[in-house]
């Protein structure tokens, strides 16, 4: 008989669960689908949000849709989902990320509508119910890294991620702060508690409001996009893609060099970019080695699989990472000191935030939610029935040829509307729009035929065990097993 | 009618227990390392595909359930290990077809 090692993990039986309930991730997931469907109903039906270049409140209040609703949203409900699971550790606590749910959707739902009316002061309202939010959410994922026995560049990443998402949501509250006015600061006397709140604020306000305020924008964007979801996907690619290929890290050292490169950058980036500082160029390069290396290694990765074929998840997702090359482009021309600022400069500063929202990190989620979503259902559906009966596969719970459309017209739309926002052109860009709606609707199908599982599991009786011929115990590895 | 307690029965059942990630049966992709038979108590040793694997609880879930299936058995022990990790070259040749490996 064979002998029987020792488990590396948990001594005396199997490993610990590690898993929240899926329905937590489920109803980030599937609020943030919804707020991605509404935005690109609204590029559709005002077209002019992308084609021209006006920073009004409509684009502000698009910006944040896609921003909030759509991608923190997903990546909030993926990381209660996949930190614990691929750190493996236990999810510090579910109530408190229950109780976020909450806050954020409030929050960013009111921001939205807020921005929309052009109201900053009800913006600021409900900016402090989203940040209450995110504050619960790097706690709780902040006390789960703290359980991580074995740290490594995924947790890097993940805690740096959360670092520049609170330094994110701070400076979008801080330049709310200045645009909002403090009457009752007349009123109220100094020494009562809402006359010291009232008073800090608009103490604040001055202090912010001496800042450049588009310089101060462009930086807390950059915060949040570069600092948390690039940042987040550098470190969830580390993790997934080598799990998804049958593939491993291939150098600790070159994850880790870019991870560095990227927070240096960002932190020296977003001081220039506020005080638009010549020096910006010098951190956008530094960016660009963080993402240079980046590429070198995941190149590596997927060299080293052992897995042939690339499913369509993993496609999108690459799909997603492969459009950094022209948002990187778009970077280095903007951050080149005394560019001039013209119309076509602000063009492509608007081509510059959609592909880096919608491009990179949207296509790399909706590629990611062909993979999430369907082991969540798998997960609650099938689960208890493994071993017991035939449970199908992943890959059998949603259709690829649907997902193929999805993947393809999303890459039209993506194409069509860079053309329309080059070109200032609105047809053009709802056009490109319409196709990216398309795209999400096929994602939305393939949602619903995923869920459909948890109506009606298809499970049936095991068939008696097939009788291979030859030796059975030749299908046991040989291993030498001395610890 | 039974069959008797053997690892090649065991075996046989354990290729009943899919990683629905990859869709293949775990005795095929070479994940299970040992199998150790005690009267009606049968212990298995096995790995993942990959540490932190979302798929860790119910596989392991799915071999404890395939075995208590049988009527011979009472009590399955089942042990996730990491040491030795696995590699693509425990797999058998069906596990390669299955999972486009090379």
């Amino acid at each position: 008989m064979s002998r029987v090692p020792e488990p590396a993990t948990a001594p005396g039986g199997p490993a610990v669960v590690n898993a929240p309930s899926v329905l937590l991730p489920f109803r980030f997931i599937l609020t943030g689908v919804v707020a991605f469907v509404i935005g690109l109903v609204l590029l559709a039906l005002r077209p002019d949000i992308l084609a021209s270049y006006h920073y009004n409140q409509y684009v502000i209040a698009a910006t944040h849709l896609f921003v909030l609703g759509w991608i923190t949203t997903v990546i909030m409900g993926a990381m209660y989902q996949l930190v614990p699971v691929a750190l493996e550790t236990k999810l510090y606590s579910e109530r408190m990320a229950r109780w976020q749910f909450v806050f954020h959707l409030v929050g960013f739902v009111g921001m939205v509508w807020m921005f929309w009316t052009w109201n900053m002061k009800q913006v600021a309202h409900f900016g402090s119910a989203l940040a209450v939010g995110v504050l619960l959410f790097v706690y709780n994922l902040s006390r789960t890294l703290l359980r991580v026995e074995k740290w490594s560049v995924v947790a890097t990443a993940v805690a740096s991620s959360l670092l520049w998402l609170g330094l994110a949501v701070t400076a979008g509250l801080l330049i709310t702060a200045g645009k909002c006015s403090y009457e009752s600061a007349e009123t109220l006397a100094p020494s009562s508690f809402w006359g010291v709140v009232i008073h800090g604020l608009s103490n604040v306000a001055t202090l912010a409001a001496r800042f450049d305020q588009i310089g101060a924008m462009h930086a807390h964007a950059h915060l949040g996009a570069v600092g948390f979801f690039l940042m987040m996907l550098v470190g969830i690619s580390y993790k997934l893609i080598p799990m998804f290929t049958l593939s491993e890290l291939q150098n600790v050292w070159r994850a880790r060099f870019s991870l560095i490169c990227l927070n240096c950058g960002l932190a020296g980036g977003f001081f220039a970019i506020l005080i638009r500082s010549p020096l910006k160029l010098g951190f956008t390069f530094l960016i660009l080695g963080g993402i240079i290396l980046y590429g070198f290694e995941l190149n590596a990765i997927l060299k080293a699989r052992r897995r042939k074929t690339l499913d369509w998840g993993v496609k999108g997702f690459l799909s997603g990472v492969t459009a950094l090359v022209p948002v990187s482009a778009l970077a280095m021309i903007l951050s080149c000191p005394n560019l001039p600022l013209n119309s076509f400069t602000g063009q492509l500063e608007n081509l510059y935030g959609f592909l880096g929202l919608l491009g990179v990190i949207s296509f790399a989620m909706v590629g990611m939610l062909h993979k999430i979503v369907p082991f969540l259902v798998w997960f609650a559906t099938y689960s208890p029935h493994i071993g017991r009966s035939k449970v199908p596969a992943l890959s059998d719970l949603y259709s690829i040829r649907l997902q193929v459309v999805c993947h393809w017209s999303y890459v039209t739309g993506l194409v069509v509307c860079s053309a329309g926002i080059l070109l200032s052109h609105h047809l053009t860009v709802r056009l490109g729009a319409v196709t990216l709606l398309f795209s999400a609707f096929a994602l939305i199908a393939n949602l619903l035929l995923m869920l459909r599982h948890r109506l009606s599991p298809r499970i049936s009786a095991l068939p008696e065990p097939a009788k291979r011929p030859g030796n059975q115990a030749a299908l046991i590895p040989q291993l030498s097993l001395s610890k | 009618m039974t069959s008797a307690l053997t690892e090649e029965r065991i075996l046989e059942v354990l290729q009943e227990v899919i990683d629905p990630e990859i869709d293949c049966n775990i005795v095929d992709l070479g994940l299970i390392y040992a199998v150790a038979i005690e009267g009606a108590k049968v212990t298995v040793s096995m790995t993942l595909t990959t540490r932190g694997c979302p798929m860790h609880e119910s596989i392991a879930y799915g071999v404890r359930m395939a075995l208590l299936n049988l009527p011979e058995v009472e009590e399955v022990e089942v042990h996730v290990v990491w040491d030795p990790p696995w590699h693509p070259s425990m797999m058998t040749d069906e596990g390669r077809r299955r999972t486009g490996a090379w």
